[in-house]
């Protein structure tokens, strides 16, 4: 455990070099956030009015956190980059050290995130606070498990597009797959929550990944309860050890493919 | 003293390469029907290391070199044969292997560019789980015999290919391999560069009795680092001896080059072979078992010699010539 800290550690001190990249890419969550306020306030003619159980200004928040994880992730980045190492034989170099691919994929990632994601959080929330006027009403404990669920869920979101990534021991390019999943992650519940969606929709969302890596810690955050905070978090633990099943036998069986000619 | 710690007996491998016909119509039919010709990259060679050896492991492109380290390193797994590296099966004993040996690949970094190689060989320790203050005196120790002070705190991106070099195989020693796999650890590198790193390659086998495996294109760093070689070619071992035999089989060869007064006529023949002919510059090479040298002197009368150098066929040439003739 303590080398895969030391790799997040170090991807963090790697990633400190890029601090005002990272802020200037705020200015397209920024841009982003700007659009989908404007259109919550075209969809509630009352600010208080309630749709689907959520008031304009929760609507407001859950985008901005959803979108916090959504930017921070850098999904396609990470998707592209095994998909790269698989195809170009790359991934023989990490193979001969003492360490689990996957788990550094993993860890890396995290620590790429980290950065990104404390300076996401700061900037998101003072944008929240300005467009919005006000917090939503979370105790210290409360915000912690929200936080707690984020983490959890940028875990199992890195797992499922490692896993994603790795289908290219079998075929050419797993770019189209990794689509796929942005799509329904983006649509179903980064944009709008699950309970927009018709109701047999909804119980099929409820258990796929939507639930746990997006819907979860927004929904969380603007309308905080024990009970939904207990099935989340169990809900994302399972999802956890799904995703590294996946991720386990896929590069099981396609590390014996490798095929890595010349040198 | 000596004990084999890499021992590799029959070893094969053969890859699955797809193939497709010309243009577009192959194309579409590679979709429906794929179609795939087996490559035999490595055909039954064993060979066996002993510690402490400095070995030069070559061949031409795509003589089977790669994958046979890289079986070795529990990377690619073997068809046929067995592979023990400190007694470790490289394909059931991955991690515990991992631990006992280093890689360097010349044309390809492990060092994380944005920090500095310090950084780099504390993350090295880590993932090896060498407790910090072991690592602490290992990079210090490191340092000094690789002279990495000037640019140990510099990001490895400001680094020299050279500094950089020397760093990856300090990255590579965090761990004190027994073994070390240098992929051929000089190329791009001007002469001095290349002389600096052979230096302390040896200083460094001298030091710490590392066994070295070490494949390169360049002759130089075989002549000066090993005493050994292995030359595999199109999947076979073609040679296996040391670096004396090899040369002493050659020795009975030398090449006369001579500058004369008037041109010189002379042809091929039993023992003598014309390699360049400028009229007045003559290059030769003399078979001394069938012709010696005086002969070959007579044969271009001395006195009309302005001059003359003599001398043995450059290591490159041996080697060349063996990856041409498979059957040595």
């Amino acid at each position: 455990m303590r080398k895969y800290l030391f790799i997040i550690k170090t991807q963090i001190m790697s990633n400190l070099q890029y601090v005002f990249n990272i802020v200037f890419s705020f200015i397209g969550y920024f841009i982003l956030l700007f659009i989908l306020f404007n259109l919550w306030q075209y969809l509630y003619s009352d600010p208080n009015e309630l749709i689907n159980g959520y008031n304009m200004t929760q609507m407001s928040w859950y985008v901005i956190i959803t979108e916090i994880l959504w930017m921070t992730l850098g999904g396609r980045k990470l998707c592209h980059k095994i998909s790269q190492d698989v195809r170009s034989g790359n991934i023989t170099y990490n193979i001969n050290k003492p360490y689990s691919y996957i788990g550094y994929c993993l860890s890396t990632h995290l620590g790429d995130v980290f950065v990104k994601g404390l300076i996401y959080i700061f900037l998101g929330m003072l944008t929240g606070l300005l467009f919005l006027g006000s917090f939503p009403k979370l105790t210290l404990i409360n915000i912690l498990v929200v936080l707690i669920t984020a983490i959890l869920a940028t875990t199992i979101s890195i797992l499922l597009i490692i896993s994603i990534g790795l289908i290219s021991f079998f075929i050419e390019d797993s770019g189209p797959f990794y689509w796929i999943y942005s799509k329904i992650i983006l649509v179903l519940g980064t944009i709008f929550p699950i309970e927009y969606f018709p109701t047999i929709i909804q119980k099929i969302l409820n258990f796929s990944p939507v639930y746990v890596v997006s819907y979860g810690p927004a929904k969380l955050f603007v309308d905080f309860s024990w009970d939904k905070a207990v099935s989340i978090i169990l809900a994302q633990i399972i999802y956890i050890i799904i995703a590294y099943g996946i991720c386990y036998l896929i590069y099981k069986k396609g590390v014996k493919k490798i095929n890595v000619n010349g040198g | 003293m000596f004990m084999a710690i890499i021992e590799v007996k029959k070893l094969s491998k053969t890859f699955k390469v797809k193939i497709k016909d010309k243009g577009l119509k192959g194309s579409l039919k590679s979709i429906i029907k794929p179609k795939y010709k087996t490559v035999k990259a490595v055909k039954n060679i064993s060979f066996a290391v002993e510690r402490g050896e400095i070995i030069a492991f070559i061949g031409p492109n795509g003589a089977g070199k790669s994958t046979t380290i890289k079986m070795m390193t529990s990377i690619l797994y073997p068809d046929k044969g067995t592979i023990r590296v400190l007694g470790y099966d490289p394909t059931k004993d991955r991690k515990k292997l991992s631990y006992e040996i280093g890689t360097v690949f010349g044309q390809k970094e492990q060092l994380w560019t944005h920090l500095t190689p310090y950084d780099n060989f504390k993350f090295f320790g880590a993932i090896y789980d060498i407790p910090e203050p072991v690592v602490e005196k290992k990079i210090e120790e490191l340092k000094m015999l690789f002279e990495l002070d000037e640019f140990i705190n510099t990001p490895v991106r400001n680094l020299s290919l050279g500094q950089r070099i020397r760093c990856e195989i300090v990255a590579s020693l965090i761990h004190e391999p027994k073994v070390l796999f240098l992929d051929e650890p000089t190329i791009g590198l001007d002469p001095v560069v290349k002389e600096n790193i052979r230096t302390l390659i040896k200083r460094m086998n001298k030091e710490y009795k590392t066994t070295i495996f070490l494949t390169s294109h360049d002759v130089g760093d075989i002549e000066k680092l090993c005493k050994r070689v292995i030359i595999i070619n199109d999947g076979q071992l073609v040679l296996d001896d040391t670096m004396e035999n090899l040369k002493y089989h050659y020795l009975n060869k030398k090449i006369v080059e001579a500058k004369m007064k008037e041109r010189v006529n002379l042809d091929d023949e039993d023992g003598i072979t014309i390699i360049k002919d400028k009229g007045y510059n003559l290059k030769i090479e003399v078979d001394t078992t069938k012709r010696s040298v005086a002969d070959a002197l007579k044969l271009l009368n001395p006195d009309n010699i302005i001059d003359i150098n003599i001398s043995n066929i450059p290591l490159e040439d041996i080697i060349s010539d063996i990856y041409k003739s498979k059957d040595l």
